[in-house]
């Protein structure tokens, strides 16, 4: 009996959301020519899923759906410890809501990797924060789903697995046991990610190790895909937000008495604090 | 017991059910339910479908979803609504929306419907919160949302509302494949102080306060205002406070009534996650560091002597 084989997808996310250029037309982000990084809670699933294949043997794979810019964080993913790394990339995924990128997704999994045991997600991405792709993905391959996971076991020869989550909401810590294959998210607070060995990730990029994978190969329905075939969802309009305003009062220097009353009387006419 | 996010809910739809000409339900998944399906009627809903199926006793993410997704494909209803909370709008909604093909917008901030197409206006703050999107699904039917708990205010509860209820069977349920849920266990923390994520107010230790004893300052400080301590990464990195206690994007994200931050710079990423906080209070040496352009109130000074006089002042408060 064989290892785990993981898959971890994995997104391109844009470091700095505040400074980025939306289409016009569609109100879409531009990701395209933008530097790209890997979410950062697709860390904490990558160590999850490296945790896994430390104790169970096997192997991690990362994905992404990303423009070709996408190539160098993968590269990142597989300095981090995972075998092998796919940029699935095609110009007919653009511009997708979640509904067709799950799509994209779910079935590049299925055709590349058809006897996955796990997919691993980040509990979200930090750019969009929307956590449906994992329940998504799960809807498309009708399989069992958890999120926030913090800690799993598997018993190999029975394909089960243990997996202990906990719902940050609800202070609970739940545990479900399933036949393989399942999808997980990770809980953000768990599993700190290890380094990313910078060795190994310029090997990855000498060796041209991460795989590019186009529709041509993949031959997804166009009506499951990209912005016009696959996604329901329009962005009818945007409006900026108005930042909370802030009152930016200060108390400039001594003596520490008078500052701790001055900032007290002002809490208790807030309301925040009660005598 | 009713969640408040869900009655919130009943609240926001029984006002777009009003724009559009028609009813609100409820549903209602669990074993022996009991009373509690009376109780939607009691907040605006005009109708409950229940199922009570002893399979149904144990949360199954994805056995309450495909639930959802039956009844859904009985009913047809326009528009579904999910709180945003960690199990039903992040779990189940995205499940329930992609199974019946349709869109799905998430932690909407408001909501309101189109009389004439009778589409629905999701509005979500998005690309770290500086533009909101008015988001439509004008194509397919349901349109999805959900809505973080709180956003909406909970409807008075009126025992004399009258309103219909069905008890409704399950057709067939999936392959749970495997034991499912088996173990359920709750976070009982002794005498220690309340997680950040919890707390109505927040002390937070920033790398300024200069050691662990600092921080044990900002604690004491902390108790005095019935709250709890947080500290930025650069703190939890040093080792002056436990991982679980880190604020910020890679750590958690509050929105206290109280945020204290002492010897916080201000850095984008600790921002991030605090600065929905309803009032805002930074203790820093710096008069430039940026923590003051997202702060009410702010005091320039040696933290030491200021955070000593606020525990001697709240001490004496109290009597």
């Amino acid at each position: 009996m064989g290892g785990l084989t993981i898959i971890v997808p994995v997104k391109a996310a844009v470091p700095n959301v505040t400074a980025v250029r939306l289409d016009p037309v569609t109100h879409n982000l531009v990701r395209e020519g933008v530097p790209l990084m890997i979410n950062p809670y697709d860390r904490n699933a990558l160590e999850f899923a490296l945790r896994l294949k430390d104790k169970y043997g096997g192997k991690v794979i990362t994905l992404s759906m990303a423009p070709p810019s996408g190539k160098d964080f993968l590269e990142s993913t597989i300095g981090m410890g995972a075998d092998e790394a796919y940029l699935i990339t095609d110009r007919a995924f653009a511009g997708a809501d979640t509904l067709a990128t799950s799509y994209t997704v779910a079935r590049s999994i299925q055709r590349l990797f058809p006897n996955f045991d796990l997919i691993v997600f980040g509990e979200e991405t930090t750019d969009s924060s929307t956590a449906h792709m994992p329940a998504q993905v799960a809807s498309w391959l009708s399989l069992p789903y958890v999120y926030y996971a913090v800690d799993a076991e598997v018993k190999l020869e029975d394909r089960l697995i243990v997996v202990t989550r906990y719902l940050e909401d609800e202070g609970v810590y739940e545990t479900f046991e399933y036949r393989m294959p399942i999808i997980v998210s990770v809980y953000r607070n768990s599993n700190p990610p290890r380094d990313i060995s910078l060795v190994r990730k310029v090997e990855a990029k000498l060796n041209n190790l991460v795989k590019t994978v186009d529709n041509n190969t993949l031959k997804l329905e166009r009506e499951c895909i990209g912005l016009r075939g696959g996604s329901p969802t329009i962005v009818a309009k945007i409006e900026d937000a108005k930042p909370i305003e802030r009152k930016k009062q200060i108390f400039k220097g001594d003596p520490p008495r008078e500052a701790a009353k001055w900032l007290l009387d002002n809490l208790t006419k807030e309301g925040v604090i009660k005598p | 017991m009713i969640k408040d996010g869900s009655l919130q809910l009943i609240g926001k739809a029984r006002e777009l059910a009003s724009k559009i000409s028609t009813d609100v339900t409820a549903i209602m998944l669990g074993h022996n339910l009991g009373d509690v399906v009376k109780e939607p009627i009691y907040y605006g809903a005009d109708r409950v479908i229940y199922v009570d199926h002893p399979a149904l006793a144990k949360y199954v993410p994805h056995i309450y979803s495909n639930v959802i997704v039956q009844l859904a494909n009985k009913y047809k209803p326009e528009i579904i609504l999910f709180a945003a909370t960690k199990r039903g709008g992040r779990e189940l909604a995205p499940y329930v929306a992609n199974t019946l093909r349709t869109g799905i917008t998430a932690d909407c901030t408001e909501l309101d419907v189109d009389p004439k197409t009778r589409d629905l206006d999701q509005v979500r703050p998005t690309y770290g919160g500086n533009i909101l999107a008015h988001i439509r699904t004008p194509n397919r039917r349901p349109q999805l949302a959900s809505v973080r708990p709180n956003v909406f205010p909970t409807p008075p509860r009126d025992t004399s509302r009258k309103g219909e209820i069905i008890a409704e069977a399950i057709e067939s349920l999936p392959n749970i494949n495997g034991q499912g849920l088996i173990e359920v266990k709750s976070v009982v923390k002794g005498e220690e102080l309340p997680p950040v994520e919890k707390a109505d107010v927040v002390v937070v230790a920033g790398r300024g306060v200069g050691s662990a004893d600092g921080v044990k300052l900002l604690t004491e400080l902390a108790k005095l205002l019935g709250g709890t301590i947080g500290g930025t990464k650069k703190v939890v990195d040093a080792g002056w406070l436990a991982a679980d206690r880190q604020v910020g994007q890679t750590g958690k994200t509050i929105r206290p009534t109280l945020y204290i931050g002492v010897g916080v710079s201000g850095a984008i990423q600790h921002v991030f996650g605090m600065k929905e906080s309803k009032i805002i209070v930074a203790i820093n040496s710096d008069p430039n560091a940026p923590i003051f352009q997202y702060a009410d109130y702010g005091i320039v000074g040696d933290y030491r002597d200021i955070v000593k006089e606020l525990i001697e002042l709240l001490k004496n408060y109290k009597k």
